[in-house]
């Protein structure tokens, strides 16, 4: 079977230039930035007052502060994943520009794999941004990293892929709205389900274990404490192993999308 | 024998609410087909299920139950959307580029080598009379515009089957009369094209075989020769009619039509010399004797009226 990889390229490059200029995402965005600069103002403030009295109780302030500002960028960008995801098949849908790009020489599953590329390369672009942001707070905090840049672009931008594949799979069967709403229910669950983990029935755990992604595996934080910015000891073997369940999360979802996909109808009834 | 270019065998699709269990049939036993080189109208009234049938040809819906094929595979299959140009009912685009952008983002996606890409866009744009606005934003262009761009994507790779619907939608009539020529251009090269249309007239002029379709179910399939020469009447055009002689031939089942200054009168063939001779002995003079040519809109319309589909 011929893969058409010019037409997945093709997808791909025009679902990600679509995103520019899509005007919910750029809202978002803005709207992100804004937070952003907000919360970095306060930081500024604790580093301005900061003197050799209070040094230490500053730190914990600024530290704090560095430490909510990256929990909110991973959280808008699983956000903001799941939904270009969503409406990067659902625009096309409702607007009927699919019928005229599916009447080419173009495989369903090339197709929702463009798309697929499409939000990777988005949240790729997302994830190198917040890179520097991170590097600045850091800075900010009085630290600087000591870990493999490698670590801070793979972990997130594999942690986006699986919302993406959820967002794709809930989005060949429903309306995007609803997928966000059962992404943020998920994303909770996922949160409650790895600080309780340990509080429920194994007979429970084992179904949620495999049902709900769970993200905080394929987290940085795992390795990277905030306050001090360092990598703590963490073998090749688990960051495989880590990297691999993530990864084949959003592979099994991708599939079930190009499994649902395949088999829904592409017109307006 | 070369495999048709369409083929629709017993095709049914039946629609089901998702909640509810409305079943709403669309199409019910529908068998047709295309051959290669021919200029094929697929006729029908809003709801016939002409577009429901090109979904099912594009492979965009599946059937209920059915064999359909193009060149000889399952629609959807790469191999025949190769040799496929598709225009949609309502063409859809991306508003953010200009049509020289979207021609070359349907091109790769075709995925034919062509030696000169740009030259063969800026042919095709020519074509469809688009040159000049091809640095415009298509979000800018009127109904029309869109609908030449549509025609002029559907063009692209040198398509062997133009599956059409409503070319000549949201069209001047020199714009029309355009892409009438073009289709014709097209069937001279020996391509097979198969369209939709509810300008019959243009229909008439274009197409070499109809099929009509209406509420889901076949009504008559045939040559435009064959559409066409249903009529078995004449048209005898007079001066004057008087009253006393209109009741006698209406008697031979003639219908009159009175006019400001002359008279139509319809009989059927074999009654055309006895009225003639009748004419002429009470005074009139008869102006024309035509042998009456029923139009595709007439033959169309008494077959929906007929109630073809049950």
């Amino acid at each position: 079977m011929k893969v058409g990889v010019t037409a997945i390229r093709t997808i791909a490059l025009s679902t990600f230039g679509s995103f520019l200029r899509n005007k919910v995402i750029l809202l978002f965005c803005s709207l992100f930035v804004c937070i952003v600069l907000l919360m970095i103002s306060p930081l500024l403030t604790f580093k301005s007052m900061t003197n050799a009295a209070n040094a230490h109780q500053m730190q914990g302030f600024i530290l704090n502060e560095v430490a909510e500002l990256m929990a909110m960028v991973s959280g808008f960008g699983s956000l903001l994943a799941a939904w270009a995801a969503a409406d990067s098949v659902a625009a096309e849908m409702k607007s009927g520009t699919i019928l005229a790009v599916m009447a080419r020489p173009l495989r369903r599953w090339e197709f929702l794999a463009g798309k697929y590329l499409g939000v990777l390369l988005l949240m790729a672009v997302y994830v190198v941004a917040m890179l520097g942001l991170t590097f600045l707070l850091a800075w900010l905090g009085g630290q600087s990293y000591h870990t493999s840049l490698w670590t801070l672009l793979v972990y997130p931008l594999v942690r986006y892929s699986i919302w993406a594949a959820i967002s794709m799979l809930l989005v060949t069967v429903l309306h995007p709205i609803l997928v966000m709403g059962i992404i943020v229910i998920f994303m909770t669950l996922s949160e409650v389900f790895a600080s309780t983990s340990s509080h429920i029935p194994p007979w429970l755990r084992t179904p949620v274990h495999v049902i709900l992604p769970l993200t905080n595996l394929v987290s940085e934080e795992r390795f990277l404490v905030i306050t001090k910015a360092s990598l703590k000891p963490f073998p090749w073997t688990n960051h495989l192993t880590a990297l691999a369940y993530g990864l084949d999360y959003a592979l099994a979802c991708f599939l079930l999308a190009v499994f649902v996909f395949q088999r829904r109808s592409l017109a307006r009834d | 024998m070369a495999t048709p270019a369409i083929e629709f065998y017993g095709v049914n699709k039946i629609f089901q609410r998702r909640f509810g269990g409305v079943q709403i049939t669309a199409l019910s036993n529908i068998s047709f087909e295309v051959a290669r080189g021919e200029v094929c109208a697929f006729l029908g009234p809003n709801g016939a299920g002409k577009t429901t049938s090109m979904n099912i040809l594009m492979g965009f819906i599946y059937a209920s139950s059915g064999r359909s094929r193009v060149f000889g595979y399952q629609p959807g299959d790469v191999r025949a959307k190769e040799r496929i140009g598709f225009l949609p009912e309502n063409f859809a685009f991306y508003r953010y580029l200009n049509a020289e952008k979207l021609l070359q983002f349907h091109l790769r996606l075709s995925g034919r080598q062509m030696p000169d890409p740009a030259a063969l866009i800026a042919d095709l744009l020519v074509k469809v009379k688009l040159d000049t606005y091809k640095g415009l934003k298509i979000g800018k262009y009127s109904r029309g515009m869109v609908q030449r761009l549509g025609i002029a994507q559907a063009l692209l790779g040198d398509p062997e089957l133009l599956v059409l619907d409503e070319p000549t939608s949201g069209l001047d009539p020199a714009g029309r009369k355009e892409v009438r020529d073009l289709i014709l251009a097209l069937k001279a090269e020996g391509k097979t094209i198969f369209l939709s249309s509810h300008i019959l007239s243009e229909v008439e002029q274009i197409c070499d075989r109809v099929i009509i379709i209406d509420r889901g179910h076949m009504v008559r399939t045939g040559t435009m020769r064959e559409m066409l020469a249903e009529d078995n009447r004449v048209e005898i055009i007079v001066d004057q009619l008087p009253e006393e002689l209109e009741q006698t031939i209406k008697e031979l089942g003639a219908s009159v039509e009175r006019e400001p200054h002359r008279v139509r009168i319809a009989v059927e063939i074999a009654h055309k010399r006895a009225l003639a001779e009748m004419l002429w002995a009470g005074g009139c003079d008869v102006i024309s004797l035509t042998p009456m040519k029923s139009s595709l809109e007439d033959t169309f319309l008494k077959l929906v009226a007929e109630g073809g589909a049950p």
